[in-house]
């Protein structure tokens, strides 16, 4: 199942980074973009579950933005 | 200014996506249900982290008088997280392992 679990594409990884760089000459090694779009999908998967594990302790079987909200704090710490 | 905003827009959409696949392997696996906005909430919160992402990546290297981003700089991102920067450090020399093969 490994193999077969989505992720983000190295291209991708790099557009997203160039958008927000300020000096046009900086570089991404290509080891580095495969960092950090495993690094992305971690950020969304604890996301996730951070928010399921909060639906299920408020007996919810959606998980909904309130629930998001609520483990948002400290995700944003944990990153 | 248009055709920035759409490329913008495009970019999103890209990370939307993927975060809907990784959220639905999350749902199967936890038997739950995601709703829509929760989803397309995640993404946005996704991609304007690549915006810190970004900017802590590019000073990490300037700091230490590179143009080129490599995974130290990654490491780095990770630092205040030990069980993430275990885990990117191990999925590090998975990858060097990767290249050394080739």
């Amino acid at each position: 199942m490994e193999g077969a679990i989505p992720g983000f594409r190295k291209e991708l990884v790099s557009k997203l980074l160039h958008l927000h760089f300020k000096d046009d000459k900086t570089r991404v090694s290509g080891d580095a973009l495969h960092l950090l779009a495993e690094l992305l999908k971690i950020f969304v998967v604890e996301a996730a579950i951070r928010s399921v594990r909060q639906a299920q302790a408020e007996d919810l079987t959606q998980v909904d933005v309130d629930q998001l909200e609520k483990v948002l704090p400290q995700l944003l710490l944990d990153f | 200014e248009q055709p920035e905003f759409s490329y913008r827009q495009r970019l999103k959409a890209a990370v939307h996506y993927t975060a809907g696949c990784l959220c639905e392997e999350v749902a199967s696996d936890k038997e739950v249900q995601f709703s829509r906005q929760t989803i397309a909430a995640i993404s946005e919160l996704t991609f304007r982290q690549c915006e810190n992402f970004a900017r802590d990546l590019e000073m990490f290297a300037r700091h230490a008088r590179r143009s080129t981003i490599n995974t130290e700089d990654v490491k780095l991102l990770a630092r205040r997280n030990h069980s993430l920067l275990k885990y990117i450090t191990e999925k590090n020399e998975e990858i060097t392992q990767c290249n050394l093969e080739r």
